[in-house]
């Protein structure tokens, strides 16, 4: 036992010690937030528009529409229409000067036709924004028509705000559905990322003991099976390590937040708002790290042990891999239907689980019972993983040459 | 034999298709030096494993200080381990792999550290402590990891052609060290197949070839029954009769001679004191007479032959 110790404190000191330790645990949240907002800042945060609109009706709905325009990031001038319009236009927006324009006419009210001619139509912010303001005048124009009055249309007008919360074990949470599924996104990211990383890191450990010798002076002197376990606990102890440093610095930067203008304007304050985590989100976070840690790392350890170079270790670690990233893949599927037979499925094959099931309990109300069959079949898995990689592992480490095919991996496992 | 710190009692391994070990037995007594002698690919390494239960036996017993039941991964305490592949974490602290390879040993960390230190200090490396593995070259890398097979001060040490890749220096720091521990009532098991250092260093040996034994004993023994009998003659002026003598197929089996010095290989049963008698009752004068040994590795291509020399192509180890 006291050896297995002295293998977990080396896993352990010899990796805090490492710069890249320290650079993930700074650069971590920063690296983790990035691709977490930088999808929805990239969307919002765009840049005027000019366009031009070609107005060929009678009753000048071109202006109308640039009037309404005129709130949103699009700003439009008016054209008259005209035989060499069109040409002039579009060498505008060949040369950059404008970005796209918009031809209209009395369809636009009559049957709800309009055309919008630009570089990017894929830009679907601009899109919309434009879709809006053109309804927005044929309705009010066909309203019109139909006799009301637009004054009273303008009064009549209100802005539904639709408030979400979350209902957890019978009582409300105070949570939207926004901080519901932004917890689930987060909680799924950093899973994998660091069931990945760190099995990874197993991975190399075992190889490098390998491909450097020191591996047969280490076996002379301890099972296998203990320097196996020495290092899965060793280097899950430094993820750990590194949890408990990022929530440090979350608490930190969550009670200095105003201080540190965190709460910038502009930011939407649905989306942004750290999400309260709950002590028993963090539990089954906790439990279901552990357990995905334990189950990957030990796959990760047998392919570094039938491994001899980075290179072909790089090869036979995909197949593991892959289980990660389909359950990651799965997580967008399950955020939009945490109930469904697919998400209940994925989150109790023992493969998925770790990522399914922290998911599918923040996006939305799980019955513990379903957390505990799930655990249940997760432990019995390891307890089964690591059995076969074990036997992989003992015979894998001691083996030079070429890497195994399956029939032999087989016969490893029997015969180990 | 109560005193044998190594018995291998007809061990046996095999690797996908090819016997790598054959039923091989030898016992190292308590407090010499023995020779585990072989070409390359012979299964020197292999048997060394299976003494440190890093392969198992398909096939015998291994007993180490005489205990029963207990594997050498039981008794690692005792024992020191110089692998043939030599290699320490490349970016760890030379003091932190000495550590720690120690409590692998089960020496208590604080000890370990001491003995480090000192050890370190022994032999010149004491300024690189807290330097990296990678950073020191490759000669003291060596020393490091020699350090790291006797920090534990086993009973008996296992060595794995431990001068393989040691320059001269090194190689003679090292020998002496394995003599003084010798002196100290250690027991060292090492390989190797440069014959001229088994010679020197060991008490005993065991030579094999394509995994079987072909001898082993006491060096002395062992130079006496498979080498046959030699005698150096050189004559001070007059041979006498020398000629008649060589030739007596009785006596000598093969000579070469120039004249004033002569090499013969005696006949079976033949005795090197019955030519000296005829030498000197036929009036030779003699400025020597000499029974010479052959060496040891006169008598290893002899039983191996030249073609197990250059080593046997084996398939490499991939498949257990």
């Amino acid at each position: 036992m006291h050896k297995v110790f002295a293998i977990i404190r080396r896993e352990f000191v010899e990796r805090v010690r490492q710069r890249w330790f320290w650079i993930m645990a700074l650069l971590g949240p920063v690296f983790f937030g990035a691709v977490f907002l930088l999808p929805t800042l990239l969307m919002t945060k765009s840049s005027l528009k000019h366009i031009a609109i070609v107005d060929s009706s009678r009753n000048g709905l071109g202006a109308a529409v640039a009037f309404q325009l005129d709130t949103t990031k699009i700003r439009a001038v008016l054209v008259a229409p005209g035989p060499r319009v069109a040409d002039s236009l579009l060498q505008a927006v060949g040369a950059k000067t404008l970005d796209g324009f918009l031809l209209i006419g009395d369809a636009l009210a009559d049957s709800g036709k309009a055309e919008y001619r630009a570089s990017n139509v894929s830009a679907f912010t601009t899109i919309g924004e434009l879709q809006n303001s053109l309804q927005r005048v044929a309705t009010q124009v066909r309203l019109t028509r139909e006799g009301v009055d637009p004054a009273a249309i303008a009064r009549a007008r209100i802005q539904v705000d639709l408030a979400t919360t979350k209902i957890s074990g019978g009582r409300t949470t105070g949570e939207s559905a926004a901080q519901s599924f932004s917890l689930a996104y987060f909680m799924g990211i950093i899973l994998y990322m660091a069931i990945l990383l760190y099995g990874i890191n197993v991975m190399s450990s075992v190889l490098e003991e390998k491909t450097t010798r020191i591996v047969e002076v280490l076996v002379s002197s301890v099972k296998p099976f203990q320097l196996m376990l020495g290092k899965v606990i060793g280097v899950g102890a430094v993820s750990l390590f590194q949890f408990l440093i990022w929530g440090v610095a979350g608490r930190w930067v969550f009670r200095y937040r105003h201080a540190l203008g965190a709460d910038s304007p502009g930011a939407d304050a649905g989306l942004f708002t750290m999400p309260h985590v709950t002590a028993d989100t963090a539990i089954v976070f906790l439990c279901y790290f552990v357990g995905g840690f334990m189950l990957y790392s030990a796959m990760f350890a047998a392919v570094g042990a039938m491994s001899s170079n980075e290179q072909e270790a790089r090869q036979a670690q995909q197949p593991v891999s892959m289980l990660l990233v389909v359950s990651f893949i799965s997580m967008f599927g399950m955020l939009n239907d945490p109930g469904s037979t697919f998400s209940v499925t994925l989150s109790m094959i023992p493969f998925t689980s770790p990522i399914a099931m922290p998911v599918r309990w923040a996006a939305g109300n799980l019955p513990v019972s379903e957390v505990l069959i799930s655990l249940a079949i997760l432990a019995v898995s390891i307890v089964g993983v690591t059995w076969v990689a074990a036997r992989i592992y003992r015979v894998g480490i001691l083996m030079t040459g070429k890497r195994p095919n399956p029939k032999e991996l087989l016969r490893w496992i029997r015969t180990a | 034999m109560a005193s044998a710190v190594v018995q291998l009692d007809k061990i046996t391994k095999r690797f996908a298709g090819h016997v790598a070990v054959d039923a091989l037995s030898l016992q190292v007594p308590s407090g010499s030096i023995y020779g585990l002698l072989g070409p390359n690919g012979a299964g020197k390494s292999t048997s060394i494993r299976m003494l440190m239960h890093i392969h198992v036996p398909d096939e015998g017993t291994v007993r180490l200080f005489g205990e029963d039941g207990k594997t050498g991964r039981d008794q690692s305490a005792r024992i020191g381990y110089l692998p043939e592949e030599r290699g320490l974490y490349p970016k760890m602290r030379v003091i932190d792999v000495l550590v720690f390879l120690a409590e692998m040993k089960g020496v208590e960390r604080r000890k370990a550290r001491t003995l480090a230190l000192q050890w370190l200090e022994r032999l010149g490396l004491s300024d690189w402590r807290m330097r990296k593995v990678n950073e020191l070259s490759k000669g003291m890398q060596q020393k490091v990891q020699v350090i790291s097979t006797l920090l534990h001060d086993p009973d008996l040490l296992v060595l794995d052609e431990p001068f393989s890749g040691l320059d001269p220096v090194n190689a003679q720091v090292l020998k002496d060290t394995v003599l003084d521990l010798r002196k100290r009532g250690k027991t060292i098991l090492l390989s190797t197949h440069i014959m001229e250092q088994a010679e020197q260093l060991c008490d005993g040996v065991c030579i094999i070839a394509r995994g079987k034994k072909l001898v082993d004993g006491p060096l002395a023994e062992v130079k006496r029954t498979h080498g046959g009998h030699h005698v150096h003659v050189t004559f001070d002026g007059a041979p006498g009769d020398a000629e008649r003598i060589f030739a007596d197929p009785k006596l000598v089996k093969k000579q070469e001679s120039t004249g004033q010095y002569a090499e013969l290989e005696l006949a079976a049963g033949a005795d090197a004191q019955d030519i000296l008698k005829g030498l000197v009752t036929s009036g030779a004068r003699l400025a020597k007479f000499e029974l010479a040994e052959p060496s040891l590795n006169k008598i290893f291509v002899d039983l191996v032959g030249p073609e197990a020399a250059t080593a046997a192509a084996r398939p490499e180890v991939a498949r257990a």
